[in-house]
């Protein structure tokens, strides 16, 4: 019956949820799907050929020279996870315990450490590649101005420190998001556990590793996921600080500057292969969905009620 | 031995003055109880002799040795919190294990203390359960037994039974005396009631204001209050007081006549105060007897007792304990006599007692 409450609460209802509902399906949901069906087929520019089974993931990984820009992406994919596990999750933990014991300008840090995920990665990349300009950037500068001059390095040129580079510009960004994380986890400890421990130890190193580590286990779940999906998608940074190849000659490339390179071409005239491009982009999400899984699964099974 | 002394104790927190120069000589194997309304700083004097906060001045020794700047860890002191504060990640074992282990005790003898621990304290089957499966009166248990595998001087308590259900409450109680009396170390305890600290205590320190009030037994406290705040903090239903004038042995009450005393204190002050306790007076509705006037507000039937309520002349109310055969209506007028012997003699300029 038109017009009962029952009836325009439902439709309610219905007008709250279809429109978000279609969004993520047709702009989430669609791609992912059509990204998975692309895989199979041959591509000539955007135009799509025969099915081909699983001949583009074969491509991928076991043909040259692709099977070894895979590898070596991948392998830099796997050094910039542990890089930034150390660097921005280490560091940010470090950085929650000493905001939490509201260390003299403890306010004042709090904001500083954090403003800088608020910037775009875009303007964050164009500013490291400014800062680490050879001759005009601030570290080189900084290091003739100190009498070191000697430590002054074309840091984004040499494959001995380019992704150093990009890992320490993406920390140096990041840095304040795992902070928060674990700030708000830590905040979350009773105070007299705290006391607790302090009845029984003045080892800041057993209080921080056997007591305060275990009890923000939910917030380390949260930061280790994302870490480990932001790192295997990571793009951004690399593209803006050192282009789509990867420069200098691969040292710094990683499967998100690939992939998109393969899909879509680049700049120095190398074909486009959306077929390929797909089937790297299928195995990225599969080996990030697979391991995100399992990531969370474990961590979650350390997890204990406060 | 574990004799403490606190001389001068102050502590500021920024420009609030929460405690003003506490003196205090505790003795070896004594039970203290630390009791006064909230936030008359109690709490904040437990923390300094833990040395969970900093004490601003004054000096703090536990057997002859200054303790103001040794880390909590070090005193020799364990200390129960009123929410336990058990680790949620360990088990029952771990939690009482952690400390022990921390001293640096061999592995044999941090097991001994916990399997001696657990048997007091009946904690063997709840050994390998985490704490929040346990019920409010187990943890408590194990918290006690975390601070008891230490083995402290000094076994500091900070209202262990406000978070447990009335009925668990006064087993505990009992509970926690008997340990006081088996371990033989010295125990301090807080709490705001002051049935805990009757109970407990073998000296209560009565707060107030970042001031002690008293420090005195039981019995003393109740018999002898050092002052008015005593006076009405210690004993339930609470001890009236009467603003009252003195002419020869007579006592005037603005309103409600005077009554004659046997027993009046050595000071020649006119204004005084009396203290009388509800079971120091007796209610009459005989107009002849002397005693103050006033007229019935209500009664409270307790079973066997009865307590009128009376508003006297001047508008104080009085609580006076009856038997329970009374049944007085609101209004009726009626005659309060006391017992010289049982009334307590204040100043009232300063409120403190007056020796008669």
């Amino acid at each position: 019956m038109p017009g009962s409450p029952l009836v325009s609460r439902r439709l309610w209802i219905s007008a709250l949820i279809v429109p978000p509902l279609a969004f993520v399906a047709l702009f989430v949901v669609y791609p992912i799907i059509s990204a998975f069906a692309y895989a199979f087929f041959h591509w000539n520019g955007l135009a799509r050929g025969e099915f081909v089974g699983f001949a583009n993931f074969y491509k991928v990984l076991f043909t040259q020279p692709y099977a070894d820009w895979t590898v070596n992406a991948f392998l830099h994919n796997v050094w910039v996870f542990f890089a930034l596990m150390v660097l921005q999750n280490g560091l940010g933990f470090l950085l929650a315990y000493c905001l939490w014991r509201e260390l003299p300008g403890a306010a004042f840090h709090r904001i500083s450490v954090f403003l800088p995920v608020v910037l775009s990665t875009i303007i964050v990349g164009f500013l490291w590649k400014l800062f680490l300009h050879p001759l005009f950037g601030v570290v080189n500068i900084s290091f003739r101005g100190l009498g070191l001059g000697g430590l002054a390095q074309p840091w984004l040129g040499q494959d001995s420190t380019a992704l150093w580079s990009l890992i320490i510009a993406n920390a140096w960004h990041m840095v304040g998001f795992p902070t928060l994380v674990f700030l708000a986890g830590m905040q979350r400890i009773p105070g007299e556990i705290l006391d607790a421990v302090r009845m029984e130890t003045e080892s800041e190193w057993t209080k921080i590793t056997k007591i305060v580590w275990p009890l923000v286990a939910p917030s380390a779940t949260v930061v280790f996921t994302l870490l480990f999906v932001g790192s295997f998608n990571w793009f951004e940074i690399p593209y803006v600080m050192v282009g789509l190849e990867g420069s200098p000659h691969g040292a710094t490339d990683v499967l998100g500057l690939y992939f998109y390179r393969t899909a879509f071409g680049n700049m120095s005239g190398s074909g486009q292969d959306f077929g390929a491009g797909s089937a790297l982009a299928v195995l990225i999400f599969v080996f990030i969905a697979l391991v995100a899984g399992i990531i969370t699964f474990k961590l979650r099974a350390r997890e204990i009620q406060i | 031995m574990a004799r403490m002394t606190l001389s001068g104790i102050k502590k500021s927190f920024k420009s609030v003055d929460v405690l003003h120069g506490i003196d205090l000589e505790i003795s070896d194997r004594e039970f203290v109880v630390f009791v006064g309304p909230s936030g008359c700083g109690k709490s904040t004097l437990l923390r300094l002799i833990a040395g969970l906060d900093t004490i601003s001045s004054g000096e703090f020794h536990l057997d002859e040795r200054r303790m103001n700047d040794i880390a909590p860890s070090r005193r020799g002191i364990a200390m129960v919190f009123q929410s336990y504060a058990l680790y949620p990640h360990m088990d029952v074992y771990e939690n009482m294990a952690f400390g022990a282990r921390l001293m640096g005790l061999e592995k044999d003898e941090v097991e001994k203390r916990i399997d001696e621990a657990s048997k007091m304290l009946r904690l063997d089957p709840l050994l390998k359960r985490k704490p929040r499966e346990l019920s409010g009166g187990q943890r408590q248990r194990v918290a006690i037994g975390r601070a008891l595998v230490r083995k402290p001087k000094v076994l500091l308590l900070d209202e262990p039974l406000s978070n447990l259900d009335a009925a668990l409450r006064s087993d505990v109680r009992l509970e926690i005396a008997r340990l006081h009396r088996e371990i033989g170390g010295t125990t301090i305890y807080v709490t705001h009631d002051q049935v805990e600290a009757m109970t407990l205590a073998d000296r209560i320190v009565v707060m107030n204001n970042g001031k002690v009030e008293q420090f005195g037994s039981p019995r003393e406290l109740y018999e002898r209050p050092a002052n008015t705040f005593v006076a009405t903090f210690i004993g339930s239903p609470r001890m009236s007081l009467l603003d009252v004038e003195r002419n020869g042995n007579h006592l005037a009450l603005p309103g409600s006549g005077a009554v004659s005393v046997s027993r009046l204190p050595h000071s020649d002050e006119r204004n005084l105060v009396i203290g009388v306790r509800p079971d120091a007076m007796t209610v009459s509705t005989d107009e002849s007897t002397d005693g103050f006037r006033g007229n019935v507000v209500y009664t409270e039937y307790l079973g066997e007792n009865t307590y009128v309520y009376v508003r006297l002349g001047d508008g104080t109310l009085v609580g006076i304990r009856s038997s329970a055969s009374v049944d007085l209506p609101p209004d009726t007028p009626v005659v309060i006599t006391v017992a010289s012997e049982e009334i307590h003699y204040f100043s009232r300029a300063t409120r403190e007692r007056l020796a008669a």
